[in-house]
């Protein structure tokens, strides 16, 4: 993970990134926009990594591109989904807003404790508990728009990511940032695997002379940038002395394994 | 010899009907696509079979004579009824999927932003009252159906179907609930409509008034409980917080 994302920030800020382009296009930070533009088009000034405001056109990110060149958008798809593929978008979406819940819960839990026992903490609380909470308004809408069925386990995960939240906080700020350190690499590799697979059915798609169309490329952008925001969440993490946590290896590992066991529950039911 | 011909057609058709039916798995809910085009519900041929049975259900009900002759009047054998897995039930299940997503056209509100626009549980009331008279045309013959879908083998094909129409009218009537209130609002209603149609059956007066009275006193009671659970709820969460916030502010390490 560690060596993907020094990969990826060396993509985007390095100036020689044409020469260095080795790793799978699904792993290109959000800020690059393949296929529908130029490979190495920025959506505008390189975004210092610890202050991302939003770009206003994030929903967009082919309208700033060339309008000359998009190959894709201007194609509809003309097949319905295959049955599998209807299922993947539907439990990952739910896995996703799943995933975004328990994070919004976490952070919440893990603020007052946190804040009260080192102030200065408190804006970057603030900062990761907003983006979350921009990602879970985003996956209600779409299950919304798409009549996807939220996981059943709702009121479950509620009550287990306020206690993990809460549980890490009341043990340190080093055990708090290892949390979010390990819940973060576990997210971080779940939208890079849904940004993979969506990436090949455009290719697929794109083989049999149809577009992907807005619905999935707008998805696959804001995923993307999802990903990267989470990411940088890792980042702050591990900044704050997440290593320095006591059980290191026990903790970040415990609560791997229940990311992923509440990911797969959460793609079933 | 002069008949050969003349029913070589039917029987052809009859052979090819089911062929494809894997392809048709589009009733499921799931993720549902607004650029990507959506399969049919059932298969041509299917579809013209189980179409003409139903237009003979007022007089024949709910049974293989009125399959056998939907199939003739659709150009088939009536042998290729056998070909239906479920049989009758498949005609039951046949007017409930088409009667569904006839809900969609058949009840519209007014746009976003016009005045008069009715609120969510409105709308719910006018599309359940919508699905409920759209059973009038075959309702002396609704009770058999019912006994249908309650044979055990079929009533786990029933009751996701309900569910599919429960989920259905919440769509439509604009509902964006994605927490676990998406379960409760889709029973409750599952539970009052199904009651509404039994109802129905035994309904007498002029244009279902009793029905209608008995969906809103329904609907009222759902109503009822459901804004007293959720202020029981917020009860709940209020004293918890203030709870944790009052050790907090003693300087409890919380």
């Amino acid at each position: 993970m560690a060596t993907v994302r020094r990969t990826a920030r060396a993509l985007m800020y390095s100036t020689r990134a044409r020469q260095v382009f080795t790793v799978p296009e699904y792993l290109a930070p959000s800020t690059i926009f393949h296929q529908q533009c130029s490979r190495f088009h920025n959506t505008g000034a390189p975004t210092p990594p610890h202050s991302t405001q939003i770009p206003a056109n994030e929903d967009a990110p082919s309208s700033s591109s060339t309008s000359s060149e998009k190959p894709q958008t201007s194609k509809t798809p003309s097949q319905p989904f295959t049955k599998a593929q209807s299922d993947f978008l539907s439990s990952a979406l739910r896995v996703n807003q799943a995933g975004e819940l328990a994070a919004t819960l976490i952070y919440t839990a893990q603020t007052p404790p946190i804040v009260r026992a080192h102030p200065h903490l408190r804006p970057l609380m603030k900062h990761m508990y907003d983006q979350e909470a921009g990602h879970l308004t985003y996956f209600n809408s779409l299950l919304a728009k798409h009549r996807i069925r939220p996981t059943a386990m709702y009121p479950v995960w509620q009550v287990a990511a306020t206690a993990l939240g809460w549980g890490t906080a009341i043990m340190g700020r080093e055990v708090a940032m290892a949390c979010t350190e390990a819940v973060e690499t576990e997210i971080g590799e779940h939208y890079n695997e849904q940004v993979r697979v969506l990436l090949d059915w455009a290719d697929k798609m794109e083989a049999r002379g149809e577009g992907l169309g807005e619905e999935l490329t707008q998805m696959i952008g804001k995923l993307r940038r999802i990903r990267d925001e989470e990411l940088e969440h890792l980042d702050h993490a591990v900044e704050h002395d997440a290593k320095e946590a006591k059980p290191y290896e026990v903790l970040t590992n415990v609560i791997r394994g229940g990311c992923r066991t509440a990911i797969w529950i959460s793609e079933k039911v | 010899m002069s008949t050969a011909p003349r029913l070589s057609t039917p029987v052809l058709r009859s052979l090819r009907i089911f062929s494809r039916r894997a392809v048709y798995w589009g009733q499921r809910s799931c993720y549902h696509s607004y650029e990507h085009p959506q399969p049919p519900p059932f298969p041509p041929a299917e579809s013209a079979i189980l179409s003409a049975a139903l237009s003979h259900v007022p007089n024949h009900g709910f049974t293989s004579t009125a399959l056998k002759l939907g199939a003739q009047d659709a150009g088939y054998l009536d042998v290729s009824t056998n070909l239906l897995p479920r049989g009758v039930f498949d005609l039951v299940n046949y007017h409930l999927v088409t009667q569904r997503l006839a809900l969609r056209h058949a009840v519209q509100f007014p746009a976003e932003g016009q005045p008069g626009r009715p609120g969510v549980g409105a709308k719910v009331r006018a599309l359940t009252l919508a699905r409920l008279r759209a059973n009038g045309p075959i309702l002396h013959r609704w009770q058999e159906a019912l006994a249908i879908m309650a044979q055990p083998s079929y009533v786990p094909a029933s009751l996701a179907e309900l569910a599919r129409l429960a989920d259905e009218i919440w769509f439509l009537a604009g509902d964006t609930t994605v927490d676990f209130n998406w379960y409760t609002k889709r029973a409750s209603l599952s539970a009052i409509y199904s009651a509404s149609e039994v109802y129905m059956t035994q309904d007498t007066s002029a244009n279902y008034v009793e029905t209608e009275q008995f969906l809103d006193t329904r609907l009222a009671d759902v109503m009822r409980m459901g804004s007293m659970l959720s202020g029981v709820g917020q009860w709940v969460d209020y004293t918890g917080h203030s709870a944790v916030n009052v050790l907090r502010s003693k300087g409890v390490r919380i």
